[in-house]
C-alpha cells in the first residue's frame, strides 16, 4: 500500500500535466475600434464587430478557406434535389452557457424568433424571405422548408445571425435587443463584462468542444481570459500597442502600417475583405453620365494605381470590379479593361460635346460647366476615402477638365440628397460574405441600394438565376456575366480598391487569422501566447 | 426659492422643445436613421415606422414625448438597442469623475498659478501667462494627444484608456483641466492685481500685513467674483470637452454616447442628454448665486 500511494500520486501528475498546461492563466488585451450596437447576434449589422460574435455564439454551418460550407453546431446537411428542403443533422453534445442543451428544438425556437414582428424586419425580409417552416424530426434532426429554392440559405446558416441562443434566454433576457449576459450562447468564451465605451470582457467556456471543422485545435480555448478594449482613435491603438498596454489592435491605417513594420516585436496581417468593393457609382438618371462616354471619360481620366499609391502608400488593393478580389465570383478577365488612358477621355468627352473651356479650365457644353457631384454621409467615411476622393477630383480636372464637387455631409443631408437625385457620384463598398447578395441590392431595377438608376432586365434575369441555383460554378458564370455588363459594357460603374483588415500585435501572440467568410478579424478561439 | 424652482423647470422645458424642433427641422428623415446602413426595402421601412410610431403627426409624438418625460420615461435609442435611461445611468458616473476631476485640476492649477504670479516680476508673469494662452488655443484634442505620447506610450506612466483605478483619470483629467487653468487663472490674476492696487491694499500694507497675506486675506476675495462667473462658463466647456476627451481615451461617458446620438440622429439620446445638460447648468448656476452671497456679504444684505 505503502507503495502504492506515490505510484497514484504519479500517475495522477501524469494525467494532469496537459490539462495543468491548458488551464494556465493566459490573459490578453485586444482594441478595437468599433463598439458593438448590439451583442445580440440574431440582431448584428456591424462588420467591424464580427469578430466579437463567434466568442459567445456558434453558428450552425462554417464556411472554410476556399469558401465551402463546412460542419459546425450541425455535423451534415442535406439538401433535397428541388433546393426546397433541408435536412440538419446537429450535434448531440452541446450545451449552451446556462446548462441548457442545445437540440433540434433550439434551433427552430431561433429560427422562429425571427418572426416576432419588428424584430428583425431586414433578416425576415432578405436572408429569409424563403424560409416557410421548421420541423422537429428528432432531438438532433432538423428539417427547414422552403418557399422557393434559395442559392444563399446556406450563407445565412453560416452567419452570425444563425449564432444559435439558448431558447431559455431569449424568453428570459431583460434586454432581448441589446443582449448581454443573460442572452447566451454555446461559443468558447462566456461574456461576463461590458462596460459601453470602454470594454468588453470574456472568460473562456471550460466545456467547450465543439469547434467549427476549419479550427486549428480542438477543445476549449487556449485563452482563460480576453478583453476587447473600445478605442476608436487609430494614433491611439497604435500608441497602445507599441508600449504594450495592449497585445493585439485591429485597424491599422496606411500612415501607422510603417511604423509597426519597423518594430521588431510587432507583427502585421493583412486580409481583403468579402463583398464589394468600394466604388464609384455614377447616376445615369440625368446629365451628364446618362451619356456612356462622359462615364468612361470619368474612367480614363484617372491614374487609379498613382492615386492609391499617394493616398494608402502601397498598402492597398486596385480593383477592377464591383466584386471584390476575395470573392468566389470575382471575374479576373475585367482586369485592365479600362482605365488611364488620358487622350482616350479627353476624345470621349469632345465626341459628347464637352468642347468649350471656361476660365478655369473646365469643360462647358451649352454654357454649362461639366459637373459631377459625390455626396458622402460624414459617419460612413471611412479609410481616409475623403482623401481619396480630393486626389480623383485633382486629376479629373487636370487630366480632362471635369469639375469633381465632394460633399461631406451629415447622414440626414446626404440622404436628402439621395433621395431627390441630387448626386452624380455615389461611393459604396458591402461587406456581404456573399457577393451575391450585395449585388442584389445594387444592381436590379429599384433594387434598395440601386444609386445608378441604371437597369438592364437581362442582369436582373442573370441575379434572379444566380441566387436560385446552388451550384458555385454556375453562380460563377452568371455573376460574371453580370459583372462584364456593368464594368464594360454600360460602364455604370468605377471600382477603386478592395477594402481590408489589418490585425497587429505583439510577435508572442499567435494564431491571429481572418474569417474566412467575411475577411474580416477572426475571434479569439485559436489564439494563444506563444512562447 | 419657490420662484427659482419655477424658473429652473421652465429652462428645462425650453431646452427640451428647442432640441426637439432643432432635430425635427434638421435634414433627413428619422426612418432613414432607422434603417441605417442596412438593408432597405418598403417592408422594412414600414415595420420601422410602425413599431416606432413614426406615422402619428409630429404634434402627437411631441406631446406624447412630454407626456412621458414627465412620468420619466425617457425612452428607447434608435441605435443602442437599449432605454436610454439604461444608456445614461451607466455613463454618468465615469462623466461626473471626470468633469469634477478636470475641474478641479483647473480651479488648482488656475489658483496656484495666480497666487504665485500675481504682482511678481516680468519674467514670471510672462511665463505663466504665455502658458495660459497656449493651454486655451491649442485644441484638445492635440493637448490630449500630445500627454498621451509623453507619459503614456513613451514614460509609461499613465495607462492609455478605460475608467479603472485613478492612474487613468489623471492625463484625460488634464486634457480637460489645461483649457480652464488657462482662461481662468488670466482671469484670477487680473483680478488679484486689480485689487493689489486698490486704496484698501495700501491701507492693510501700512498696517504691516506682509504681501502674501494680503494677496490670500484680502485681495483673493475680491478677484474671485468674476472668476467664479467663469465657473458657469466652464461647465458648458467640460461637457463639450468630455466629448474629445472621452472618445480619445477610450473612456466611457455621456459625451462619448452624445457625439453617437447627433451623428446619428438618435433622437431620445440627444433629447436627453439636453436636458441632462440644461438640469447641470441649472444646479451649477443655482450653487453659484449662493457663492457669490458666500463671498461677497454687500449681496447678503
Amino acid at each position: 500500500m505503502k507503495r502504492l500511494i506515490p505510484a497514484l500520486l504519479l500517475a495522477l501528475t501524469a494525467c494532469g500535466a496537459p490539462a495543468a498546461q491548458d488551464a494556465r492563466a493566459t490573459t490578453l488585451t485586444w482594441a478595437i475600434e468599433t463598439q458593438p450596437i448590439t451583442l445580440n447576434p440574431q440582431l448584428w449589422s456591424q462588420n467591424k464587430v464580427r469578430l466579437l460574435v463567434f466568442n459567445q455564439f456558434d453558428a450552425l454551418i462554417s464556411r472554410g478557406e476556399d469558401g465551402s460550407f463546412q460542419p459546425w453546431l450541425a455535423r451534415s446537411w442535406q439538401v433535397s434535389d428541388d433546393g426546397l428542403t433541408y435536412t440538419l443533422d446537429l450535434r448531440d453534445d452541446v450545451t449552451f452557457h446556462d446548462g441548457t442543451r442545445f437540440d433540434a428544438a433550439a434551433v427552430k425556437a431561433n429560427l422562429d424568433q425571427f418572426r416576432t414582428p419588428g424584430y428583425n424586419p431586414a433578416v425576415a425580409s432578405i436572408q429569409l424571405r424563403a424560409f416557410k417552416e421548421a420541423k422537429v424530426l428528432s432531438p438532433t434532426t432538423l428539417e427547414i422548408t422552403l418557399k422557393e429554392p434559395d442559392a444563399l440559405f446556406l450563407d445565412f446558416l453560416a452567419s452570425p445571425y444563425a449564432g444559435q441562443v439558448s431558447p431559455k434566454s431569449l424568453k428570459n433576457a431583460k434586454d432581448l435587443e441589446f443582449g448581454g449576459l443573460d442572452l447566451v450562447g454555446t461559443g468558447p468564451f462566456i461574456l461576463d463584462r461590458y462596460v459601453q465605451g470602454q470594454e468588453i470582457h470574456y472568460r473562456r467556456n471550460p466545456a467547450y468542444k465543439w469547434p467549427p471543422a476549419g479550427a486549428a485545435h480542438q477543445g476549449p480555448a487556449h485563452l482563460s481570459e480576453i478583453t476587447y478594449r473600445f478605442l476608436p482613435e487609430a494614433a491611439v491603438r497604435v500608441g497602445a500597442l507599441t508600449s504594450g498596454q495592449v497585445q493585439v489592435i485591429e485597424g491599422v491605417p496606411a500612415t501607422e502600417v510603417g511604423l509597426i513594420k519597423k518594430d521588431p516585436n510587432l507583427a502585421l496581417h493583412t486580409a481583403l475583405n468579402s463583398g464589394t468593393a468600394y466604388s464609384y457609382y455614377f447616376n445615369t438618371s440625368h446629365a451628364p453620365f446618362d451619356d456612356r462616354r462622359v462615364r468612361e471619360a470619368f474612367r480614363e481620366a484617372v491614374d487609379v494605381d498613382a492615386v492609391l499609391r499617394s493616398v494608402y502608400q502601397d498598402t492597398a488593393t486596385r480593383a477592377w470590379s464591383i466584386v471584390g478580389k476575395r470573392s468566389p465570383f470575382y471575374d479576373a478577365t475585367l482586369e485592365r479593361t479600362y482605365g488611364g488612358d488620358v487622350a482616350r477621355a479627353n476624345a470621349l468627352l469632345d465626341a459628347a460635346g464637352w468642347r468649350e473651356r471656361d476660365a478655369e479650365g473646365f469643360r462647358v457644353k451649352a454654357g454649362k460647366r461639366l459637373t459631377v457631384r459625390e455626396v458622402a454621409s460624414a459617419p460612413f467615411v471611412r479609410d481616409r476615402r475623403d482623401i481619396l476622393s480630393q486626389a480623383i477630383q485633382a486629376q479629373v480636372k487636370q487630366n480632362a477638365g471635369i469639375d469633381l464637387q465632394v460633399r461631406i455631409v451629415d447622414q440626414g443631408s446626404a440622404q436628402q440628397a439621395l433621395d431627390q437625385d441630387q448626386y452624380e457620384i455615389f461611393g459604396n463598398s458591402r461587406g456581404d460574405s456573399d457577393a451575391g447578395a450585395a449585388l442584389n441590392l445594387i444592381l436590379p431595377d429599384k433594387a434598395s441600394i440601386n444609386r445608378t438608376n441604371f437597369t438592364d432586365p437581362r442582369v436582373d434575369e442573370w441575379l434572379a438565376a444566380a441566387s436560385a441555383v446552388s451550384d458555385p460554378a454556375e453562380r460563377a458564370k452568371l455573376y460574371a456575366k453580370v459583372q462584364r455588363a456593368a464594368v464594360v459594357d454600360n460602364a455604370i460603374v468605377f471600382p477603386l480598391y478592395v477594402p481590408a483588415d489589418q490585425i497587429a500585435a505583439a510577435k508572442s501572440v499567435q494564431g491571429l487569422g481572418f474569417d474566412p467568410a467575411s475577411g474580416t478579424p477572426a475571434g479569439a478561439y485559436d489564439v494563444r501566447i506563444g512562447t | 426659492m419657490i420662484r427659482r424652482l419655477g424658473a429652473g423647470l421652465a429652462v428645462l422645458w425650453a431646452a427640451a422643445t428647442a432640441a426637439y424642433a432643432a432635430l425635427l427641422l434638421a435634414p433627413g428623415d428619422t426612418v432613414d436613421i432607422l434603417v441605417g446602413d442596412g438593408p432597405d426595402t418598403p417592408e422594412i421601412r414600414a415595420d420601422i415606422i410602425a413599431d416606432w410610431g413614426l406615422d402619428r403627426p409630429e404634434i402627437v409624438q411631441y406631446l406624447s414625448y412630454l407626456w412621458r418625460l414627465l412620468h420619466g420615461d425617457l425612452g428607447r435609442s434608435y441605435q443602442l438597442q437599449r432605454g436610454v435611461g439604461d444608456v445614461l445611468a451607466t455613463q454618468i458616473g465615469p462623466t461626473a469623475q471626470l468633469t469634477l476631476a478636470a475641474a478641479g485640476t483647473g480651479v488648482a492649477l488656475a489658483g496656484i498659478i495666480a497666487l504665485v504670479t500675481a504682482g511678481r516680476g516680468r519674467w514670471l508673469r510672462g511665463a505663466a501667462s504665455a502658458a495660459e494662452l497656449a493651454s486655451v488655443s491649442v485644441p484638445p484634442f492635440l493637448i490630449g494627444i500630445v500627454l498621451l505620447s509623453l507619459f503614456s506610450f513613451t514614460l509609461g506612466w499613465f495607462p492609455v484608456s478605460g475608467a479603472q483605478g485613478p492612474g487613468a483619470l489623471v492625463l484625460p483629467a488634464l486634457a480637460l483641466g489645461l483649457p480652464i487653468a488657462g482662461v481662468l487663472g488670466q482671469v484670477l490674476r487680473g483680478g488679484l492685481e486689480r485689487a493689489l492696487e486698490q486704496p484698501f491694499a495700501v491701507t492693510a500694507r501700512a498696517r504691516g500685513l506682509t504681501e502674501r497675506a494680503l494677496v490670500a486675506r484680502h485681495a483673493l476675495r475680491h478677484a474671485l467674483i468674476p472668476a467664479v462667473t467663469l465657473a458657469g462658463w466652464f461647465t458648458g466647456t467640460l461637457l463639450g470637452g468630455a466629448v474629445i476627451t472621452e472618445v480619445l481615451f477610450g473612456r466611457p461617458g455621456l459625451g462619448q454616447v452624445a457625439m453617437q446620438a447627433v451623428t446619428g440622429r438618435d433622437m431620445p439620446v440627444v433629447m436627453a442628454v439636453v436636458l441632462l445638460s440644461a438640469l447641470a447648468y441649472v444646479t451649477i448656476s443655482t450653487l453659484l448665486d449662493l457663492a457669490y452671497r458666500a463671498i461677497d456679504p454687500r449681496i447678503r444684505g
